[in-house]
């Protein structure tokens, strides 16, 4: 039916933004132009101040494991106005930003605290939407 | 009641409607979600363009008042004459960047403020009040060209939220009510069938048992 | 990618800018030859714009249709002149309206 392609065209949409790879902040740091490459090739590029905000707040060895953009999970089953972070070092680095505690490879984030998040890492951070669970 | 779509009543019929509505209410809830998102950005945006509009825009007045004095000063044609004779090469570098799928360009300028030497007009014929014209201007542009990257980035988010909300409009106030409208009437007839269907077992039972 | 600036206004703006090391101006006489000169600086190496809201005003329309399916490039940026004149409504407040009209929807719907 047209109306269901229409939404699964919309569906796909809202993810297209995403990078089929992402880069460490390492790399990032040591490149000249740093960006991602978006699943639609289009370019995504970073700023150099964030990543330098980044580089501030971890050592060299968390730099290559911390993976660029910062991925802001939203999964309905969290509920509306919630957003998941994952990754040890991203939960670090995003706890430290938003001023709270955050321990383990997982942070739940909420919408006052997604804008700031936002706010603050504005290219360095993208929103991925979850369709399943 | 919303228009009912044509589907033969059957059960199979009523399991893939009942999955295309629960797809459905899945796709409007995350269509909400990402139009969450995108007024979350397009206030922060707006906040950052009133912000820089007004250093922006309050640095460009005092470039306008500097110049003005500077061509009562050093003659309009003079000033004229300088301008002239500057070195107007000044490159931005652009790029793009995706604000949850849509493309937004990002400018950057790397040197703008000069000094009297590196801009190319004599400084024998012209007045120290040109070179804080220069700088004044060379300043305003630093600030416009950071603000014409907030102003398109919002025309760019804007439009993409109109977009988001005209199909979470769709989903929410046609295609799911017609959805459920249409499970609505198979369940009513698989019941009236099954009902007809019973009462006819009932009067074949009565008869074979009058027969018999 | 590297591009360069244009300035379209009256004498004092384009005097301004180029001190500034803008590349192109154009000084506003008349609306054709502004039009066709804005049309110029779109199809050139120009990822920026830079026009003031007086001159703007007084092209209307044809500024935007000149603008019609163009790509991300160039942007342009409307500017007060040395009068300072920004006219009453800005195209962010109306665009500000609309979303804000998508906000109060989705508060009420959040209860």
């Amino acid at each position: 039916m047209k109306m269901d392609r229409l939404l699964k065209v919309e569906l796909e949409r809202l993810n297209l933004h995403l990078p089929k790879e992402r880069i460490s902040l390492y790399e990032a740091l040591s490149s000249a132009k740093p960006h991602v490459v978006a699943k639609n090739g289009s370019i995504h590029s970073f700023k150099r101040e964030e990543l330098e905000l980044l580089g501030k707040m971890v050592g060299e060895e968390a730099q290559k494991k911390l993976r660029l953009p910062i991925l802001i999970s939203i999964e309905p089953r969290l509920g509306r106005g919630a957003a998941r972070i994952t990754g040890d070092v991203e939960v670090k680095v995003v706890s430290q930003l938003l001023g709270k505690e955050g321990r383990g490879d997982e942070l739940i984030i909420y919408r006052p605290e997604i804008a700031l998040l936002r706010r603050k890492l504005p290219t360095t951070s993208q929103y991925l939407f979850m369709c399943t669970g | 009641m919303a228009q009912a779509l044509a589907i033969s009543p059957t059960r199979m019929e009523l399991m893939k409607l009942r999955r295309r509505a629960s797809l459905a209410k899945r796709g409007h809830e995350l269509l909400r979600e990402k139009m969450d998102a995108l007024i979350i950005e397009f206030f922060e945006v707006l906040r950052r363009v009133r912000e820089v509009r007004a250093k922006a825009f309050d640095q460009l007045s005092s470039a306008y008042k500097s110049l003005s004095m500077c061509m009562a000063r050093m003659g309009t044609i003079e000033t004229q004459q300088a301008a002239n004779e500057s070195k107007r090469e000044l490159q931005i570098e652009a790029s793009t960047r995706l604000v949850m799928g849509v493309l937004t360009p990002t400018l950057e300028v790397r040197k703008v403020e000069r000094s009297a030497l590196e801009r190319g007009y004599s400084l024998y014929t012209t007045s120290p009040l040109l070179d804080e014209v220069a700088r004044n201007f060379e300043v305003s542009l630093r600030l416009l060209i950071e603000l014409a990257e907030l102003e398109e980035s919002a025309r760019v988010i804007a439009g993409e939220l109109e977009r988001t909300k005209r199909r979470a409009n769709a989903l929410e106030y046609i295609i799911i009510p017609r959805l459920l409208d249409s499970i609505k009437f198979i369940v009513m007839r698989l019941d009236e069938m099954e009902r007809e269907n019973f009462s006819r077992m009932k009067r074949i039972k009565a008869m074979m048992e009058r027969r018999g | 990618m590297s591009y360069k600036i244009a300035v379209i206004g009256d004498m004092d703006t384009t005097i301004g800018f180029a001190l500034a090391g803008v590349t192109y101006v154009h000084v506003h006489r008349d609306i054709e030859t502004t039009i066709s000169k804005f049309k110029e600086f779109i199809s050139k190496d120009v990822a920026l714009i830079i026009i003031t809201y007086a001159v703007a005003e007084e092209i209307g329309d044809e500024l935007d249709r000149a603008l019609r399916g163009k790509k991300l490039l160039p942007v342009v940026l409307k500017i007060p002149d040395k009068t300072g004149y920004r006219p009453p409504v800005d195209e962010f407040v109306r665009m500000m309206r609309r979303a804000i009209g998508a906000e109060i929807v989705i508060r009420e719907e959040a209860g």
